[in-house]
């Protein structure tokens, strides 16, 4: 019996077909379709304005799509996906006056997966005080702290929205290390850029986004390996076509 | 201690070209331990997915072994040893010669060069560490 589910059970990944999405008479999405594997880091690249956010509030369930599907794990997403899967956006959502302790609160009381002890643990890696009022962070650390609030969760993936946009080299060194370790070890992580640079030895796969479509989707160690290129070469070669 | 990767060769690959180099200098002896995958990934910031195919690939050339549930080591086979160390002989030599020979330098200089100024850099040993 055991063997037969394992043999039958669909590999666990965020699965999104051929969704398509329209703001007004605006084609947003015009038919996207990639995979992020659990225990990957996929990279969803594209400039600004080419429906990246619009990708992962749809993932997320946060804006309704017009066709296509997305499933998480072979199941479409539901309430109880939100134990499963959290969504990083590009700005802290929580309230400008909470202090960074108030807001670990308030994500502890709204989600039984959170991680008290990860929570710390990352506090302490960014060198953040709890005590600290959101609105008085710098940029960096805002950036920061509000990468803590969605890593502290104990869930299979995480979509990060622009993570390393506006913010000083140190901080976007410090949060790349994140990549690095066991923060997102096992997980499944989707990450918005416009801007590849600092994590291009990073990632293990690259989703390249123009005007609504995926232009290109692959493996970045293969295509090293095979092609002798680099990610930026791709890019290149892709957008400049 | 962070490794410079250059972004068109794989990263796993550069991991392990990494390793060949620190046991051909002694940094890693025969039979020493190698970090685990991801204290390697946090100290060479790479993605543990990275690490780990850094080490299945060493595994696989038999520069380092595991057994049971203990560190990985890197192996005590002489055989290995030497041909790693012929390995990345054959390796900065042919590179070497590429770049004296696009500059048209004969034999006799080149080697002339080489043994002038093997001992004066020699006394600036270690500074320069892998870059």
């Amino acid at each position: 019996m055991k063997k037969l589910r394992i043999m039958r059970g669909r590999e666990k990944m965020i699965e999104v077909k051929n969704i398509t999405k329209n703001y007004g008479r605006k084609k947003v999405l015009k038919g996207v379709s990639f995979t992020a594997n659990k225990g990957e880091i996929t990279c969803l690249i594209g400039i600004n304005g080419v429906g990246k956010t619009t990708i992962m509030n749809a993932i997320m369930n946060l804006t309704p799509i017009k066709s296509g599907e997305i499933l998480i794990d072979g199941k479409k997403v539901d309430k109880a996906s939100y134990e499963k899967i959290t969504f990083i956006p590009d700005e802290i959502t929580m309230l400008q006056q909470m202090r960074i302790e108030e807001a670990m609160e308030f994500m502890k009381d709204f989600y039984t997966s959170w991680n008290q002890k990860r929570a710390d643990e990352m506090l302490h890696f960014f060198r953040l005080e709890k005590t600290d009022r959101i609105s008085e962070l710098s940029k960096g650390n805002r950036a920061k702290a509000n990468l803590l609030l969605g890593l502290a969760l104990d869930v299979d993936y995480v979509l990060m929205d622009e993570p390393f946009s506006g913010i000083d080299i140190f901080s976007r060194e410090q949060i790349a290390e994140v990549f690095t370790s066991h923060l997102i070890e096992e997980r499944g992580v989707i990450i918005t850029t416009h801007e590849i640079h600092d994590i291009e030895h990073l990632i293990d796969k690259a989703v390249l986004l123009d005007q609504g479509v995926i232009l290109k989707e692959f493996d970045a160690e293969e295509v090293r390996e095979k092609e002798g290129k680099s990610i930026v070469d791709v890019m290149r070669e892709v957008y400049r076509a | 201690m962070g490794l410079k990767f250059n972004s068109r060769d794989p990263v796993y690959v550069q991991v392990v070209q990494h390793f060949k180099e620190r046991i051909a200098k002694g940094e890693l002896e025969p039979g020493g331990e190698v970090p685990s995958r991801r204290e390697l990934a946090n100290k060479l910031k790479i993605n543990p997915n990275t690490a780990q195919r850094a080490y299945r690939e060493m595994e696989e050339e038999g520069l380092i072994f595991t057994e049971g549930n203990l560190p990985s080591r890197v192996t005590k086979d002489e055989q290995i040893l030497r041909a790693l160390r012929e390995e990345l002989i054959m390796e900065a030599t042919s590179a070497f010669i590429t770049s004296m020979r696009s500059i048209k330098v004969p034999l006799d200089e080149m080697l002339e060069n080489v043994k002038e100024n093997y001992e004066k850099t020699s006394n600036n040993e270690g500074k320069g560490e892998n870059d």
